[in-house]
């Protein structure tokens, strides 16, 4: 079971990663605000791209068939697999087939999903990761702490003590020398590695193009120099025309880093054609269920798998911006992992999930693709909730506090009578005079609430004789 | 392997599902009066470099302004169809070289670039590639809206000439400038035009430290564009 309050509690007492993170994700929320400020239609677009995936996930087994097809034509092999075990003995049969004892590889949060990379190391391949990010992360033995900056959570100074002590570079801190560091390291792994491996962003059914988005140029690498290919993807990313990315693209860029485009987009028809000069000569797309099969079947909790991964989500939530990406202990942080997590795993695995959010709204109104994150955070705390309430051992205290609660509400003679009750014994509570209560029993809710001192007269007893007075 | 299984989830997952259609019309895409400007504009916030050849015969002297500023004196260029559809003169010394797997590069006494270019070629292999200091290719399409290229690999051209290099030279013919990506996948259809195209929009960049912009992370650190007629 992921326990969010012990990573969270971590989180709010490590002051350098409340520092670091700080300002990074100030950044982070101008870049996509003044972005998305300069569409005048984005509304448009972000209905548009709600449809679209709409009607593609009511229609996913269509759009899926039509999809391979396309890539079979083209020369490219499908596997199409229900869980991370098999997707691993997949890849690792194949590499060990071809002798490949290491795989170059772009950043993809389906990896993280299945565990790759531990999973390659268990079968004695090196898992190289290429995006600088992911290769700080890699170093760190850590695990991603954004969808879209993996590595967001640490200062330069950090990464270049991580860099001095791991690959020996002298100690600086210019961002340049570091990333120059990586570069000559990666490009050394790039010209040897025989097998790479890719996420996908959008794979396009009616054409068979598989879509990467990046700003580096390491996908670009890991889908070009080595023999072979194999691009990992979910079986919610389809969509149906080549003419929607337009919109997805522009949404998914602007959403994530505030860019207009990214530097690479890259689209790819399969392996390398006869007269072609170079490219990998064989192309799998690994197809991955993993449990969103299972997220399908509620026509309301779909949604969850409209997801294009942008993180914007991530930035503008107030919990994720104090406790971090650490905290979720799950792949998927933020908003969207708190949402996705539940439904990939299960409500016992990620009971605190659902509550680690003010349901403020934000996420929804930042979502390019419109996800009623607040609806499903909902849905699922019922879901916890009435498991809970399954189980035999169950005291609905919750429950019997608010018909109190309703019961005392709902007349006016019963509230004031409350109110003169607590009045009368709010003494005892106290914590210190004329400051605030605590309730022993409630201190779980008391601990990091006020709840003011009642005054002497209510407002009604205050206000009676003046109004006989008039 | 689990083809049917999966397939079967799905199709059980989705069986009662009313389906809306799919939206016919796109969301409008903006449209430039001077899209060259716009595209000069987008490429430059980018961080690439823009050159506008479009009225004279300056191609060679933009050429050695370029080998000036990357401290080199060799192109190495990806295909004939650079030469033919630029309209830049061009003699072999190998006449077989275009028709092999060959790289072809011109070298430049003292960074000055001349017409007729006179060719060389070296093996296409991986070693050669990443020694190639810039090379040049031309753009089916450039897209104003984000000042953006597309790179296609064609018959007898590869993945990584553009790639690999610290500096990269794209030609684009003003006619095949297209207002944004609408146009463009419009025009297109994807998978005709080989196995990898790449909408390429400026340097290799990365912010994954402190958000802090660093170009040339993977790809070329330099990236010129120039606009002939």
């Amino acid at each position: 079971m992921i326990r969010i309050r012990l990573g969270a509690a971590s989180a709010l007492d490590n002051p350098q990663l409340q520092k670091n993170m700080s300002a990074v994700i100030r950044t982070a929320l101008h870049s996509r605000d003044n972005s998305v400020a300069e569409v005048a239609n984005w509304e448009t677009l972000r209905q548009y791209a709600h449809d679209v995936k709409e009607h593609t996930l009511a229609r996913l087994d269509s759009y899926l068939k039509q999809l391979e097809k396309r890539v079979v034509e083209q020369g490219g092999k499908v596997v199409w697999v229900e869980n991370g075990e098999e997707a691993l003995s997949f890849i690792t049969r194949l590499a060990h087939e071809k002798n490949m004892t290491k795989v170059v590889k772009s950043k993809t949060m389906l990896g993280e999903e299945i565990h790759l990379n531990k999973g390659l190391e268990a079968a004695h391949i090196e898992p190289v990761e290429t995006d600088l990010g992911e290769y700080i992360i890699q170093l760190a033995k850590e695990t991603p702490f954004h969808i879209i900056a993996p590595a967001l959570h640490k200062s330069r100074q950090e990464v270049s003590d991580l860099f001095t002590e791991k690959v020996n570079m002298p100690p600086t801190d210019d961002v340049q020398q570091i990333t120059a560091t990586a570069r000559r390291i990666l490009r050394a792994h790039f010209l040897t590695a025989r097998l790479g491996i890719t996420g996908v962003n959008f794979g396009v059914a009616a054409t068979g193009t598989l879509v990467v988005v990046e700003n580096e140029g390491n996908a670009r690498l890991s889908a070009s120099v080595p023999e072979v290919h194999i691009a990992l993807m979910g079986i919610e990313k389809v969509i149906p025309r080549a003419a929607d990315l337009s919109v997805f693209l522009k949404l998914l860029t602007r959403s994530a880093t505030g860019q207009k485009i990214t530097s690479y987009v890259n689209f790819i028809n399969g392996p390398r054609r006869p007269e072609e000069l170079d490219g990998p000569a064989e192309f799998y797309l690994v197809l991955i269920d993993n449990g969103r099969s299972k997220i399908l079947a509620d026509s309301f909790l779909r949604q969850t798998l409209a997801c294009i991964r942008c993180g914007a989500c991530l930035n503008v939530c107030p919990v994720y911006q104090r406790i971090g990406g650490h905290a979720y202990g799950s792949t998927y942080p933020g908003p969207i992992g708190a949402i996705l997590t539940p439904q990939l795993l299960s409500e016992e695995e990620a009971p605190e999930h659902p509550y680690a959010s003010s349901l403020c709204g934000a996420c929804y109104e930042t979502c390019p693709v419109k996800i009623e994150i607040p609806h499903i955070l909902l849905k699922l705390r019922e879901r916890v909730q009435r498991k809970k309430n399954d189980k035999a051992s169950h005291i609905p205290l919750e429950k019997w506090s608010m018909q109190i609660w309703a019961w005392g509400m709902s007349s006016s003679r019963r509230f004031a009578w409350f109110a003169r009750l607590m009045r009368a014994a709010q003494g005892w509570f106290l914590k210190e005079k004329g400051s605030r209560i605590e309730l022993p029993v409630l201190n779980g809710w008391t601990r990091h609430r006020d709840l003011p001192t009642i005054p002497k007269k209510s407002f009604r007893e205050v206000f009676k004789p003046e109004e006989k007075g008039n | 392997m689990s083809r049917a299984v999966v397939l079967e989830k799905i199709r059980r997952a989705c069986a009662a599902s009313a389906t809306a259609g799919l939206p016919d019309e796109l969301p409008e895409f903006p449209s430039y009066e001077d899209a060259a400007s716009k595209f000069r504009d987008e490429l430059e916030a980018t961080g690439g470099v823009f050159f506008d050849a479009r009225s004279s015969d300056e191609l060679p002297e933009i050429l050695s302004q370029i080998l000036e500023r990357t401290g080199t004196t060799e192109f190495y260029w990806e295909s004939e169809e650079v030469f033919q559809k630029s309209a830049i003169p061009y003699r072999l010394r190998d006449p077989e070289a275009f028709s092999r797997p060959h790289l072809v590069f011109s070298y430049h006494f003292k960074g000055k670039v001349e017409f007729p270019l006179v060719l060389n070629f070296k093996p296409y292999d991986r070693a050669t590639l990443a020694a190639v200091p810039v090379s040049v290719s031309r753009a089916p399409y450039g897209i104003a809206e984000t000042g953006t290229i597309v790179h296609s690999v064609t018959p007898g051209t590869g993945r990584l000439l553009s790639v690999l290099p610290e500096a990269h030279v794209v030609l684009l013919s003003e006619k095949n400038l297209l207002m944004n990506s609408v146009e463009f996948l419009d025009r297109t259809q994807l998978g005709e035009l080989g196995s990898a195209l790449t909408l390429v929009t400026g340097p290799s960049r990365t912010a994954d430290i402190e958000k802090t912009l660093v170009l040339g992370v993977h790809g070329p650190r330099q990236w010129y564009v120039v606009l002939t007629s």
